[in-house]
């Protein structure tokens, strides 16, 4: 048997936070350490997995098989391919940085990291399970850990952290009750049918859309429920500013970051996969509440004054393109939407950690308070215009490619649609530019004179996320290929059962 | 004339029985609670005793049945008077009504 | 052939399980009596290894098959499995709480109390015939009044008794009217006997009425709503040790028997119970976490907790199927873990400060990290989250109904993920909030160990349930082979 790459990279943060259960809770320095080395094996082998991946032969990669539950056909089945390898080497890039985004973390901090490293593996494990029932273990592993560090560590400005914490995580879990309903019945029909017990994505998606389309419609309604409010989907998105306002600057990064893209990656991966016929009916439907969350989010954002809810709200706003680009069905559009939910990763997670630091040392995050950081915190004001030029999907940075494709495969399929949601990119210029105008570039208050400027390990979330923003914005062909080798083989699998249900 | 059939038998039995349920539901002292769900039982032996006697004449389940859950009501009633006097001493009193450091 | 044909030779070693408990829990009432008072409490060792080391003969007689008395005692891998699950209960009980019980004193009553109603339960697991049914619930039932008034000069100890002694009285009575009933309609206590008769009847209302007081009975027993009103205040004043057997033990075993009678007594009927037993679950499901909500006492929320699990198990039971049968076993299994893990917290809890109140647990997660996310893991598997146990166990129960009864898995499975609203509640106290006394609490060693085999045990089940599956998978299947 080869190195067992995918499960290195998903244990190493669980030994990590293992190992920390016996470290001393006074040694600082150590417990960081450990937390950074457990992140750092899992950033390398992802880019080492990234880069070795064969996109000429596409398909599943680094597969490894163990069986597991015999009578509900479970394989522990962990495998990567076109798709979940820029989501996986997404989470690693940002759990890294967030391991340092925390690094001034001082009250109770082992508890902090260990709660962090675990949330990690749990979302990379979603990325990289290939089997339904593994899915699920992993995709509720990490609400509760969030939970737990937003009531303790998150903050209360204005909604009690408590409300936020309990609002965020009864919303997902509601959500992904209705999703635990599709999944089962869609196992209790897909066994039924072929007999034999099958929970490995591929090997149930073949049966399931053999389904009637009445029963795809209804199961892939629920999945989108499900996934839906998880990638905050409007009307189901309400948790989101709320939650990311009470939140540690590491959850926000990572909520924001990767947790969001799991809804995303599952309604590709799954939904979609599984149920074209649903999905082709959903579809129009998805795309019209994906315009609204674009439209509606970005009306948000601009009227708030509060940092992370400008940025929460622009979130939303970002994952509406997502929906719509999925709901289009066609190669283009999936592209995107993968493309863009990497690119919106990177974004929002240098975004929330640069306000971390700027709450950190103004201890607030009210725009109009701000005045003109940018002459006391270079460095922070870098990073902060950085995030929000990839936010309004600056050329040569990393998010402007994968809304040009999102505009491209929507304006095939919806028209009029498209052109709604390309509105929304003007309203997010005006939101983004204002808030660092007046954060950054407004008359400098000299209450803000002895700030010292991010430094040492406070640098990383910077240098890493901001190295990808542009590298991903020069050489848009690394994430492209490899997406594109994800996306095409999905399609064409599907693209039979399209054509044969047709639009409704 | 009036023959007594298994009809008898189980109506006085029903009777018997919503009269001990009647008595548990309404009664405030907690012997008489105990007392009632002795009729309650006795209700049911009724019922064994009369099935097994017009159902089953070959044999004596319901005889049997029946001296089961005599046995088994005196060992309860036995750990039910224990507790009555138990909680009389501690309280002065056995009505239910007053029974109220749990809620009801 | 009638039940009392003593021409067939009864073989003594098919019922050495039960042999052997109630001669430990005859040794221990001996060994209470000549023992010096100091030395009493060993006592919870004798007992716990004795269990133990019946657990391991247990486990050598897997795949026994066969029936006592033409039907009346059936052994198979299914009465064997909850047997083994009801030790386990004991033996978890006993190891975690023996401080307990050496403050509140008695220990030869307790620990030989525990047993003797562990005999009843593992009867009852095998019961073929009404009258062993009884028994065995009875003898559970007596062993349990006992044992929560077992704080004899508390109050509130002495009045939960006194109200569990009357209700389960008249609970009892409800179901033995019940099956004299059916046995009036059959003429049979057989079980097996019962259920071809039944199949050749036409439903008459004296059927009916029968299966109404049945479930009525017996629903008292597992606590399903509309019949739970006593579980919270017996499960509140009871010691917390007894509250933690009462709550996995006796429901387990309710659960054991009610499959067996519905299932291999009344499947004839089944289209009469299955929608009332659907409907009971799901009132269960809704009310059992809604009045749990506002609960502020740590074992009234427990209770409720565990009225709503009871809901959960009996989804199992709406099909009447084997992979039903599996669902129930299989929860009932895990959640004897999940309750000894919180409950043994509890008590522990109680011993170090004196208080069961939830406001009390502030910052347990600083005074004792162990206890914390023991408690955590344990309500958290009981509302469901995966990778824990009690996920699994879901997955199995709600599979069996989706055909068919759709709406009841989405309460199901909406109201446990409601139920994360208190079991959080719980957590955000010990985890968030400072610590009124920073004092750290020092867990003794059999609790350690009880507290990280819970903990554990929820966890791998949780992540690997191939194992566990495939046992309970031939025992299910055992089931159907008499």
């Amino acid at each position: 048997m080869d190195f067992p790459i995918l499960l290195t990279i998903l244990l190493a943060p669980i030994a990590a936070a293992l190992i920390l259960v016996f470290v001393p809770k006074e040694e600082n320095l150590t417990i960081r350490s450990v937390a950074a080395a457990g992140t750092f094996v899992s950033l390398a082998l992802s880019l080492y997995a990234y880069f070795t991946y064969d996109q000429s032969v596409g398909g599943l990669q680094f597969a490894m098989q163990i069986p597991w539950i015999q009578d509900l056909g479970v394989t522990f089945f962990l495998a990567a391919d076109g798709i979940s390898l820029p989501m996986l080497l997404l989470t690693n890039l940002i759990g890294f940085s967030a391991v340092f985004a925390s690094w001034n973390i001082n009250s109770r901090p082992r508890e902090f990291f260990i709660l962090l490293l675990l949330l990690i593996a749990g979302v990379m494990g979603t990325f990289i399970a290939h089997d339904l029932f593994i899915f699920l273990l992993f995709y509720e592993v990490v609400v509760i850990p969030i939970y737990i560090m937003v009531v303790i560590w998150g903050s209360s400005k204005r909604v009690t952290k408590e409300y936020a914490g309990m609002k965020l995580t009864i919303y997902l879990l509601i959500g992904s009750a209705f999703l635990l309903v599709g999944v089962i019945a869609l196992f209790v029909k897909t066994s039924a049918m072929s007999g034999v017990p099958d929970m490995s994505f591929t090997g149930m998606a073949v049966v399931a859309r053999q389904l009637s389309g009445f029963d795809q419609i209804w199961l892939f309604g629920l999945m989108l429920l499900g996934f839906g409010s998880l990638i905050s989907m409007w009307p189901f998105h309400s948790w989101s500013p709320d939650g990311y306002a009470g939140a540690p600057t590491a959850v926000s990064m990572i909520h924001a970051g990767v947790l969001k893209k799991i809804g995303g990656y599952g309604l590709v991966k799954i939904a979609v996969f599984m149920l074209p016929a649903g999905a082709a009916f959903w579809a129009p439907y998805m795309a019209v509440l994906g315009v609204a969350g674009v439209a509606y989010a970005a009306m948000g954002a601009l009227a708030q004054k509060d940092l992370k809810y400008v940025v929460g709200y622009s979130s939303v706003s970002h994952m509406g393109y997502v929906i719509l680009a999925v709901a289009c069905l066609n190669v283009i559009g999936l592209n995107g939407a993968v493309a863009n939910m990497f690119a919106h990763g990177v974004m929002a997670a240098l975004f929330f950690s640069m306000i971390g630091f700027i709450y950190e040392k103004t201890h607030t995050r009210w725009i109009p308070d701000m005045g003109g950081l940018a002459r006391q915190t270079p460095r922070l004001a870098v990073g902060f215009m950085m995030a929000a030029m990839a936010s309004l999907g600056l050329p040569g940075l990393i998010s402007f490619i994968p809304e040009f494709t999102i505009f491209i495969g929507a304006f095939d399929v919806y028209g009029g649609l498209a052109v709604v949601g390309i509105a929304g990119i003007i309203i997010t210029a005006l939101y983004v530019l204002r808030a660092g105008a007046n954060t950054l570039f407004g008359p400098p208050r000299p209450e803000y004179n002895h700030l010292k400027d991010i430094r040492g390990p406070e640098m990383v979330p910077l240098i890493v996320l901001g190295t990808v923003l542009v590298v991903g914005g020069l050489l848009p062909s690394l994430l492209f290929d490899m997406i594109n080798s994800g996306v095409v083989p999905l399609h064409a699998a599907i693209s039979d059962a399209l054509q044969l249900g047709g639009k409704f | 004339m009036l023959t007594i059939s298994l009809t008898h038998y189980v109506v006085l039995s029903a009777l018997l029985f919503s009269i001990g349920l009647f008595g548990v539901l309404t009664k405030r002292n907690a012997v008489a609670v105990l007392i009632c769900i002795e009729l309650m039982l006795n209700a049911v032996n009724i019922n064994l005793v009369a099935f097994s006697k017009y159902i089953t004449p070959l044999d004596f389940t319901g005889q049997i049945f029946s001296i089961f859950v005599i046995t088994v009501a005196a060992a309860e009633v036995g750990v039910g008077l224990a507790i009555i006097i138990a909680i009389y001493r501690n309280r002065l009193t056995v009505d239910l009504d007053n029974f109220d450091w749990l809620k009801w | 052939m009638t039940p009392f044909d003593f021409s067939i030779p009864i073989n003594p070693s098919a019922l050495t399980l039960e042999m052997l408990v109630a001669a430990l829990g005859l040794g221990i009432l001996i060994l209470g009596i000549i023992s010096p008072k100091g030395a009493r409490s060993g006592l919870g060792w004798v007992s716990f290894l004795g269990l133990m080391g019946i657990i391991g003969v247990a486990i050598t007689m897997w795949g026994q098959s066969g029936e006592l008395l033409a039907g009346m005692y059936l052994l198979d891998n299914y009465a064997l499995f909850w047997k083994i699950t009801f030790m386990v209960a004991a033996a978890l009980v006993i190891l975690g709480n023996m401080r307990y019980v050496d403050k509140v004193g008695n220990q030869a009553e307790y620990y030989s109390l525990t047993i003797f109603a562990t005999l009843g339960m593992m009867v009852m697991a095998s019961a073929g015939d009404l009258m062993t049914l009884y028994l065995g619930l009875e003898l559970m039932t007596i062993a349990f009044v006992i044992l929560v008034c077992l704080r004899k000069t508390d109050n509130k100890s002495v009045e939960a008794g006194m109200k569990y002694i009357l209700l389960a009285g008249m609970s009892s009575a409800v179901l033995l009217y019940g099956l004299s009933l059916l046995y009036g309609l059959t003429g049979s206590v057989i079980m097996l006997d019962i259920s071809r008769i039944i199949a050749m009847q036409p439903v008459s209302p004296a059927l009916v009425l029968a299966l109404v007081m049945i479930i009525a009975g017996l629903g008292f027993k597992i606590s399903a709503v509309p019949f739970h009103m006593w579980s919270p205040d017996v499960y509140e004043g009871a010691p917390t040790p007894v509250t933690s057997f009462l709550s996995m033990g006796s429901k387990a075993a309710s659960f054991a028997i009610i499959l067996r009678l519905f299932i291999t007594a009344l499947p004839g009927v089944w289209e009469n119970w299955a929608m009332v037993i659907a409907i009971l679950a799901g009132i269960t499901i809704i009310i059992g976490n809604l009045v749990a909500m506002p609960q502020t006492n740590i074992k009234r929320l427990l209770a409720y907790s565990s009225i709503a699990q009871a809901g959960y198990i009996m989804v199992g039971m709406v099909t009447a199927s084997e992979a039903g049968i599996k669902g129930v076993m299989f929860y009932a299994f895990l959640y004897v873990f999940a309750t000894a893990g919180a409950f043994t917290v509890a008590a522990y809890f109680y011993n170090v400060t004196g208080s069961d109140e939830l406001k009390d647990y502030a910052g347990l997660s600083q005074r004792s990290p162990l206890m914390a996310a023991v408690m955590l893991v344990a309500l958290l598997s009981m509302a469901g989250i995966p990778p824990l146990a009690g996920f699994v166990g879901k997955f199995y129960l709600f599979k069996t109904i989706v055909d068919g009864y759709l709406w009841l898995v989405f309460i199901g499975l909406i109201m446990s993920m409601v139920s994360v609203y208190y079991y959080l509640r719980v957590a955000l106290v010990m985890y968030r909030d400072e610590p009124k006394d920073p004092s750290p609490i020092n867990v003794s060693g059999p609790v350690t160990v009880t507290l990280i085999l819970t903990m554990l045990v929820t966890l791998i089940i949780g992540i690997y349930p191939g194992p566990l599956s495939e046992v309970v998978n031939s025992a299910a299947h055992s089931f159907f082979l008499h």
